[in-house]
C-alpha cells in the first residue's frame, strides 16, 4: 500500500486478532465469514475486530453525490451503529464485492435501499442473540445501540467486537425484520458526511494525489484530430530534456475507437510536460481534418425529415387536422459539451510482470477488474486475477468517468517502464481529446385542438449515438431508447403522440453527461409544451396539469410546485417565470425559474431557482438539497456556456477561459424541496439537470418573448 | 504634511500604472474652432503646432484604445481582457490601491514576468489598474475627451511634462509590448508611439475636435 | 536546491526555478492537498498562501517563492479548525470536494481583510474559485458564517 496507507480509502488492510465479516451470499442471503479467505459468492459488508474497530464497505463509488455517507447510512441504521464509531472504505473492484461496484444512472442509494439495511439488521440480530444466549437472557429483553447489545432490565451491554466468538456460530435469520421508518435515527435525518471533514483539510485522497515510492510521471500528446492516428514520432530533442526517462507510443481505447499518442516519462510531471513540447510527430489525419462543426450540424438538419426508428406511436396522428392556426413546428438544438470534471483524467499504474496494481478515480470499478471484453483486463491483457484496483475519491464523474479510456491508457504507459507511473491529462487534453456529451437536435410539431388542448405532438431526434461509439456490438437496427429517453413517457394525455429517432454518423467518442440524453432532449421537449401553452393563450402551468390525470405523479408535483413558487403571484415588469418537469430513469424533479431582464442593457438575471424533486423516501436531505443546487449550476453551465465545437477535426476549445464553466458570481437563489411521501424510492444525482434548461427557456420567453430553440442561450437579449 | 504623504502616494501609485497622460500642473485650456491648446510650461521647449499636435495624438490614440493599454483602463471596476476587450473572465475587482481585491489581487495571477504559453497571465512586477481616486479611463472616450483627460492635473496623477514624457518608458507602459504568447501588440511600435507621444506634447497638446 | 518555508517547515528542494510552486508542493515535498485544475490561473484549485496572498501555484515560478512564507491547505490551521474549515462542515459544502483547497485559501484572505463581507464582497474574493460540483450557494453560507465565527471568536479573546 505504500505510504498512501495512512489515509482510509481502501480495504485489505491487516485485519486485528479474531474477526467477522457479514454481508450478503450471491443468492443475496444475509451471511456471515471468519475468515474472508474462505468466502465464496459471499460480499462482505460489515467487519468486526476483537479491537472494537468496525468497518463497513463503501461500494459505490464516491464523486461528490454522497455515497460515503448514504450507503454506510443505510447499514449503520439497521446495525445501530453511528457512522461516527465506523471506519468507511471505498471498494475498488475487489471480485468479493460484485458488480454492484458502478455508481451511475442515480441508482446508487436506492438500489442499495433493501439490500444494505437487511445486511445491517441481520448483523444486529446475530448480536443480539449472541449477547442473550451468553447472558442466558431472553432475547426480547436485549436491544442494541450504538454498537452494542443492552440487556434492557440490567443495563448490562458487551460491544459487538466483544460477542464475535458467540456470533460466529450464530445463522443470521433469513429475512431480518427492518425498522420502521419512524423510527430511524440516520436515514431521513440532517447528517454531516464523513468525507467533509477530510476534503476541508487536504487529507481527502484523490486519483491525482496517489504517491507511490520511486513514482515517475508522464503527459501524453494525442493527435490533434480526432480520429487520426501516428505516423511517426522523432523524440531526439524531448529526450534530452532534463529529467525525461522515456518516451513512446501508447495506446488509448475509447469505447470502439484505438487512438494511439505519445508518452513522456519524466522524474516529474512538469519534466514530462516540457518535454512532450519538443515531440517531433507526424500524424496521418487523412479524412478527419475536414470535419468542421457548422457542416455537420448542417449534415443533422439534412437528415431531420427522415422518418427515423419510431418509439412511440400513439393514435392516428397523420390524420389530425392542422392549419397554422392550430399548429406549431419547430427546431431545436444541443451542443457537443465538456464534462470539465474539476480533476481530470489521472492514473497511477504499476506493471509487475504480468501483474498490474491500478489507482484512479472511476465511477465503474467493476469493470476495471472485470471479466468482460471491454474490461480493462481483456483492453490491456492482464488476466482479470492479476489486475488490483484501488479506487480514490473522484473530483467530479458526471458521467465522464464511466470510461476508462484514460486507465487504459496509463496501464500502456505502466508497461513501458519497471516502476509506477502517474499518467496525468492537462485539462487542454480533457477538453480537446473527448469523449464528449453528444449533440441532439430536435424536430417538434404541435397540434391544438378546438378546446386548446394539445392533440397531436411530435418530437423527432437526430444525432449521434453515443452507444454506437462505445460498443462494437451496437446494432444500428434497432432503436436504442437511450435516445428517446422521457419523450414518449411523460405522464402528458396526448391523443396523438409520435416518438422517433434519426441515427447520423459520427467519427467522435461519445459519452454519457449527468440525466444522458435527457440532458439533451427535455429541452426542446418541455420548452415545445410551452410554446403550445403560449399559443392555446393558456398558462404553462394550467396547460400542463390540464394534460395530466389528477392521479398522476406529474399532478402531485405542479400542484406543489405551482404553491412553493408563488406561481400564481403576479412579478413585476420585465420578469418572468418559467416552469419544466421531467420524468425519466425512475425520477422526477420540476423547476420554477425566476429571471429578470433589464431592458437597457439586455441582461437577463436569473434571480431564482425553486425545484421539487419527488424521492419518496430521503436517505440524507441535506444532500439531496447540495445534490439540486449543484445540478442547478451545472445546468446553466450546459444551457448557457459554449460548447465544443470543431475545425479541421480538432477541437476549437482548450481550457476554461474558452470554454467557461459558471463561477460563484453567476450563482441565483436556489430554494430545493423535497417530496418524500413514502412512495416509491427515486433517485437524486442526476434528475436536477432535464428540466432547468426548458424552465430558464420558457422564464426568458416569459420576460422578453424571445423564445430560445438553440443552445447556449445569449443572456444578453434586446 | 498628511496632504503631501497623500499626494505622494497616490503620485507613486499613478506613475506605476498609468499608461499615459499629458501635460503639467498649471495647464488650462483655450478653445479654438479645431482643437483645444494647451497653456505648457516653458520646459521642455514647446512648438505650438495644432496640426501636428492633433495628428500625433490621433497616432497616440490607436495605442491606447488598443487592448493593450484599454485593458487596464476600464470604465468600471473590472479589467478587461482579450483582443475584443471582454470583461475579465472572473470579475477582478480595481480595489482601491488598483492591485484587486481579497483573495483576487492582480498579482495572485499576474507574475513578475509573462508566463510561458497561450493564454496565461501575462506579468509585471507592478501589474495592476489605475486607483480608485484616479481612475484614467480610456474605455469609451472619443480622442477628444482623452486628450482632455490626459492634461487634465486633476486626472494625470499631476504630472508635468517631464514626468509626461518619462511616463512613455514606465515599465507597465512598455509592457504593453511585451503582451506574452498569442497577444496582438499595440498598432505602432513602441518607439513610434514615444515619438508620437512626445510630439503631442511638445507641439502644444491640442485636442483633436471629436 | 531552492530553500522554500511550506507551513511553517524549511524545505530544500531540487527543483528547475521554472517549474510551478504548485508542482513542487505537489510532486517533490508531497503535500497534495493543493489541486491542479486548469495550469492556466482559471480555476483556482491551486490557491495557496504566499506571503498571505491567495496566489495561484499553477502560475508561480517556484523562484518567486524562493524563502517567501507558503502556507497550503494542509497548513491553514492544525486543527482543520480557521473559520472557513469549521463553517465548510457546518454547511456541507463539498461535493466531490476537489475544489475547495482552493476555494478555503480563498476564502481565509476574504476573511481576513473583511470581517463581515456581503455577498458581493463575496463573489468579488471567490469568483476565481471554480467548483464544478456547483456548491457555491453554500460557499456563501459557509463564508457568512465563518465570518460570525471568526467574530464570536475575536469578540471572546
Amino acid at each position: 500500500m505504500g505510504d498512501i496507507s495512512r489515509r482510509h480509502f481502501v480495504k485489505s488492510a491487516g485485519v486485528a486478532g479474531v474477526a467477522l465479516w457479514l454481508g450478503l451470499t450471491a443468492k443475496g442471503a444475509a451471511g456471515k465469514r471468519s475468515t474472508l479467505a474462505a468466502a465464496k459468492n459471499f460480499t462482505p459488508f460489515i467487519l468486526i475486530e476483537s479491537n472494537g474497530q468496525i468497518t463497513l464497505y463503501n461500494i459505490k463509488p464516491e464523486m461528490g453525490q454522497g455515497t460515503y455517507q448514504s450507503i454506510p447510512a443505510l447499514i449503520a441504521e439497521e446495525f445501530e451503529v453511528s457512522l461516527d464509531q465506523v471506519i468507511i472504505k471505498n471498494t475498488g473492484g475487489e471480485k468479493e464485492f460484485g458488480n454492484g461496484q458502478r455508481a451511475g444512472g442515480s441508482t446508487s442509494v436506492r438500489g442499495s435501499y433493501n439490500e444494505m439495511r437487511k445486511v445491517g439488521a441481520a448483523a444486529k440480530a446475530v448480536f443480539i442473540t449472541a449477547a442473550s444466549t451468553k447472558w442466558q437472557v431472553a432475547e426480547n429483553t436485549c436491544y442494541a445501540e450504538y454498537g452494542k447489545v443492552i440487556h434492557r432490565p440490567t443495563g448490562k451491554s458487551a460491544g459487538y467486537s466483544e460477542l464475535i466468538e458467540e456470533a460466529s456460530k450464530i445463522d443470521l435469520p433469513k429475512e431480518p425484520k427492518l425498522k420502521d421508518a419512524k423510527d430511524f435515527k440516520i436515514i431521513g435525518k440532517q447528517a454531516h458526511r464523513p468525507d467533509i471533514p477530510i476534503k476541508t483539510n487536504g487529507s481527502a485522497v484523490f486519483g491525482i494525489d496517489v504517491q507511490l515510492p520511486d513514482m515517475v510521471y508522464a503527459s501524453i500528446e494525442r493527435c490533434p484530430v480526432i480520429g487520426g492516428t501516428l505516423k511517426s514520432f522523432e523524440a531526439t530533442e524531448a529526450l534530452k530534456m532534463p529529467g525525461v526517462i522515456k518516451v513512446d507510443k501508447v495506446e488509448r481505447i475509447v469505447g470502439i475507437y484505438s487512438f494511439i499518442g505519445v508518452a513522456v516519462i519524466a522524474n516529474s510531471y512538469w519534466a514530462a510536460t516540457q518535454a512532450r513540447k519538443k515531440l517531433k510527430i507526424t500524424w496521418d489525419t487523412k479524412g478527419y481534418e475536414t470535419y468542421n462543426s457548422a457542416d455537420y450540424d448542417a449534415y443533422l438538419w439534412k437528415h431531420a425529415n427522415e422518418e427515423g426508428m419510431v418509439d412511440k406511436n400513439i393514435g392516428s396522428i397523420d390524420t389530425v387536422k392542422t392549419s397554422p392556426q392550430n399548429t406549431i413546428d419547430a427546431d431545436y438544438e444541443t451542443p457537443v459539451i465538456a464534462h470539465h470534471t474539476l480533476e481530470p483524467m489521472v492514473c497511477v499504474a504499476k506493471v509487475t510482470g504480468d501483474e498490474v496494481e491500478i489507482w484512479s478515480s472511476n465511477q465503474v470499478p467493476n469493470l476495471i477488474t472485470g471479466a468482460g471484453d471491454n474490461d480493462i483486463p481483456a483492453l490491456t491483457g492482464f488476466k482479470p486475477e492479476n489486475v488490483k484496483y484501488h479506487n480514490m475519491f473522484i473530483g467530479g464523474g458526471f458521467g465522464r468517468r464511466l470510461y476508462y479510456d484514460y486507465i487504459v491508457e496509463a496501464v500502456n504507459v505502466a508497461k513501458l517502464i519497471d516502476r509506477p507511473v502517474k499518467t496525468l491529462w492537462s485539462r487542454e487534453d480533457t477538453t480537446k481529446k473527448g469523449p464528449w456529451r453528444m449533440m441532439t437536435f430536435s424536430k417538434m410539431s404541435g397540434t391544438l385542438g378546438d378546446d386548446g388542448k394539445l392533440i397531436a405532438f411530435r418530437h423527432k431526434v437526430i444525432g449521434p449515438n453515443f452507444h454506437e461509439s462505445l460498443f462494437k456490438t451496437f446494432d444500428k437496427t434497432r432503436l436504442d431508447p437511450s435516445m428517446v429517453e422521457g419523450i414518449g413517457t411523460q405522464d402528458y394525455q396526448i391523443p396523438n403522440l409520435r416518438t422517433a429517432y434519426v441515427k447520423t454518423d459520427s467519427h467522435l467518442p461519445g459519452a454519457a453527461f449527468r440525466s444522458v440524453v435527457s440532458s439533451t432532449i427535455c429541452f426542446p421537449h418541455e420548452s415545445f409544451v410551452d410554446e403550445m401553452a403560449h399559443k392555446a393563450g393558456k398558462d404553462p402551468m394550467e396547460f400542463r396539469l390540464n394534460m395530466v390525470a389528477q392521479t398522476s405523479d406529474t399532478w402531485k408535483l405542479l400542484q406543489k410546485l405551482r404553491e412553493l413558487s408563488n406561481w400564481d403571484k403576479p412579478l413585476a415588469k420585465n420578469k418572468g417565470r418559467g416552469v419544466a418537469q421531467w420524468k425519466f430513469f425512475g425520477c422526477q424533479l420540476g423547476y420554477v425559474v425566476e429571471v429578470a431582464h433589464d431592458p437597457v442593457t439586455g441582461m437577463i438575471k436569473i434571480d431564482k431557482v425553486t425545484a421539487l424533486i419527488d424521492l419518496g423516501v430521503v436517505v440524507n436531505p441535506d444532500n439531496v438539497k447540495n445534490q439540486i443546487e449543484g445540478a442547478v449550476i451545472m445546468s446553466i453551465s450546459a444551457a448557457t456556456k459554449p460548447g465544443i465545437t470543431f475545425k479541421n477535426g480538432v477541437v476549437e476549445q482548450s481550457n476554461f477561459y474558452d470554454n467557461p464553466v459558471p463561477r460563484i458570481n453567476e450563482t441565483p437563489q436556489i430554494d430545493v424541496h423535497i417530496l418524500a411521501d413514502g412512495g416509491r424510492m427515486k433517485g437524486v444525482g442526476e434528475p436536477g439537470v432535464p428540466p432547468f434548461a426548458p424552465a430558464l427557456a420558457n422564464a426568458i420567453f416569459a420576460a422578453t418573448g424571445k423564445r430560445f430553440r438553440k443552445m447556449p442561450f445569449d443572456l444578453q437579449v434586446n | 504634511m498628511k496632504t503631501s504623504i497623500r499626494f505622494k502616494t497616490k503620485f507613486r501609485t499613478f506613475m506605476i500604472i498609468g499608461i499615459m497622460s499629458s501635460v503639467v500642473a498649471t495647464m488650462a485650456f483655450t478653445l479654438n474652432k479645431e482643437s483645444e491648446e494647451a497653456r505648457v510650461p516653458p520646459a521642455p521647449i514647446v512648438t505650438k503646432d495644432s496640426t501636428a499636435s492633433v495628428k500625433a495624438f490621433k497616432q497616440v490614440y490607436t495605442v491606447l484604445m488598443s487592448a493593450r493599454c484599454m485593458n487596464c483602463h476600464p470604465s468600471g471596476d473590472i479589467p478587461l481582457q482579450g483582443e475584443d476587450s471582454h470583461l475579465h473572465t472572473m470579475q477582478p475587482r480595481r480595489g482601491v490601491d488598483g492591485k484587486g481585491v481579497y483573495a483576487m489581487k492582480c498579482s495572485n495571477c499576474h507574475q513578475p514576468a509573462n508566463t510561458p504559453g497561450l493564454h496565461t497571465p501575462p506579468g509585471n512586477p507592478n501589474w495592476h489598474l489605475p486607483p480608485a481616486d484616479m481612475k484614467m479611463v480610456f474605455q469609451g472616450r472619443t480622442p477628444r475627451q482623452l486628450a482632455k483627460q490626459l492634461v487634465d492635473p486633476n486626472q494625470n496623477g499631476h504630472k508635468d511634462m517631464k514626468k509626461l514624457i518619462e511616463h512613455a518608458d514606465d515599465g507597465l507602459v512598455k509592457a504593453g509590448w511585451n503582451p506574452g504568447e498569442g497577444r496582438k501588440m499595440p498598432p505602432m511600435s513602441h518607439a513610434a508611439f514615444k515619438k508620437a507621444w512626445i510630439t503631442w506634447l511638445t507641439t502644444g497638446a491640442y485636442a483633436p475636435a471629436k | 536546491m531552492i530553500s522554500l518555508n511550506v507551513n511553517q517547515k524549511n524545505y530544500r528542494v531540487d527543483a528547475d526555478p521554472n517549474m510551478p510552486l504548485l508542482w513542487v508542493i505537489r510532486d517533490i515535498i508531497g503535500l497534495t492537498g493543493t489541486k491542479y485544475g486548469c495550469g492556466v490561473a482559471q480555476c483556482g484549485a491551486c490557491t495557496v498562501h504566499l506571503n498571505d496572498e491567495a496566489v495561484r501555484s499553477c502560475v508561480t515560478k517556484v523562484s518567486r517563492a524562493e524563502g517567501q512564507k507558503i502556507v497550503t491547505i494542509e497548513g491553514l490551521s492544525k486543527e482543520n479548525d480557521h473559520p472557513a474549515q469549521i463553517a465548510w462542515n457546518e454547511e456541507n459544502v463539498p461535493q466531490c470536494g476537489y475544489c475547495h483547497s482552493g476555494q478555503i485559501m480563498s476564502a481565509a484572505v476574504l476573511l481576513r481583510e473583511n470581517p463581515n463581507p456581503t455577498d458581493e464582497d463575496i463573489d468579488a474574493a471567490m469568483a476565481g474559485n471554480i467548483c464544478r460540483c456547483g456548491t457555491y450557494l453554500r460557499i456563501r453560507k459557509a463564508i457568512h458564517l465563518a465570518a460570525e465565527l471568526q467574530r464570536k471568536g475575536s469578540a471572546s479573546k
